[in-house]
């Protein structure tokens, strides 16, 4: 059934179809109960398969684009499933750090949280490091999210973590994205308490022994 | 050589680039607005150049392309990954030959990031990158051939109808 709905949506994703996406999310989630599994195993491997697409020039940057622009709002339209009636008292800040565009990843993330009750304050792309901080200093989360599609921002990313550890060096923080896929495991070593989270099952493994640990 | 032994090579001889220090690393990523707008420069006063970008249309492109060489270089710089490295290197080779991107494009290229590096940079520094950049141009046609293997392999494999 996976495989089925995997082709469709992407069919819908290339061709601007939002209707017949919608159509296609509205009805998995009905039957499977579960949004993860779809972000997980129909979103997320189209999404990888259009970015693929793009990279042989099969399909254009609009094209991409438009992919991209079709899934965010699907999910959107998925909202009622997420937000969980049962509050807990947690917040987590999370967002793809500056110049970082790819946010589809960590609203997914962020959306695993709200599941669980928590209070996500969702950035989205692109963020300033400056800003981040303020925010951060602003909301006091129990926890703050970065993610990091892109290599070549390591180093912004490094830079974001060091100042991040002056002003609150004990507060954990959850990292992940397609940059972690080859590298930068030896960069979260060398910091106190950066967990690295590479999908949405140790996402939710996470949460339960971060909420084990830090009951309210 | 199969595919998977051709990139293990290359993975392996990446290794052996000496890891670079932090000061270099600075050098090299505070220069790069300089050093990025010198190398458009001397690429676009080539007379070959649109053979080399493949055509009009991909001169844009290729000016992102010297803009995201720069900052990937500098993140290796900083943190040497020898797997991110040859990876990288083959995801832009694919991504720019499907484009029509010349394998020569890269030959220029590169030949001219030596120049600008030792116009912008310190002789210390210089001498610290160069090995980098004898690696990639070493095997630009290592390079040239996975990712045109893939190419093939990969249009016949989508179709859009």
């Amino acid at each position: 059934m996976d495989n089925n709905d995997k082709e469709k949506f992407l069919e819908a994703l290339l061709k601007g179809d939002r209707k017949g996406g919608s159509a296609i999310a509205k009805k998995y989630v009905e039957s499977h109960s579960d949004i993860k599994n779809f972000y997980e195993n129909i979103i997320k491997p189209s999404l990888y398969k259009v970015g693929e697409m793009w990279e042989y020039n099969i399909i254009s940057v609009a094209a991409e684009h438009l992919a991209t622009a079709v899934s965010e709002s699907i999910m959107n339209e998925l909202y009622e499933h997420v937000i969980s009636e049962n509050r807990s008292p947690y917040k987590i800040v999370l967002g793809c750090i500056e110049k970082e565009q790819h946010q589809v990843g960590v609203k997914m993330i962020a959306d695993v949280f709200e599941m669980h009750g928590w209070d996500a304050f969702f950035l989205g792309a692109n963020t300033p490091n400056a800003d981040f901080i303020d925010y951060i200093r602003e909301i006091e989360p129990d926890l703050i999210g970065l993610s990091l599609s892109i290599y070549s921002h390591m180093p912004s990313f490094e830079e974001l973590i060091k100042n991040v550890r002056n002003e609150f060096p004990n507060k954990p923080i959850i990292v992940g994205g397609q940059a972690f896929t080859h590298g930068g495991e030896e960069l979260i070593r060398a910091h106190y308490n950066i967990i690295l989270l590479r999908n949405l099952s140790e996402t939710e493994q996470y949460i339960k022994h971060f909420e084990d640990e830090h009951k309210r | 050589m199969n595919t998977k032994d051709k990139k293990i090579r290359l993975i392996q001889t990446a290794k052996e680039i000496q890891p670079f220090t932090n000061e270099t690393f600075e050098e090299y990523q505070l220069k790069i607005p300089e050093m990025v707008n010198s190398l458009n420069q001397l690429m676009l006063n080539r007379d070959d150049i649109l053979e080399l970008a493949g055509s009009s249309k991909n001169i844009e492109m290729m000016k992102d392309n010297h803009s995201n060489h720069a900052y990937f270089i500098a993140s290796i710089l900083k943190n040497f990954d020898a797997e991110v490295l040859v990876d990288t290197i083959l995801w832009v080779f694919r991504a720019y030959r499907s484009r029509q991107f010349h394998p020569n494009y890269w030959a220029a290229q590169l030949n001219t990031w030596r120049k600008v590096i030792k116009e912008h940079l310190s002789t210390e520094n210089t001498q610290k990158i160069v090995p980098l950049y004898n690696w990639m141009q070493i095997n630009i046609p290592a390079f040239t051939e996975l990712s045109d293997e893939k190419i093939l392999k990969n249009k016949s494999k989508h179709k859009i109808n």
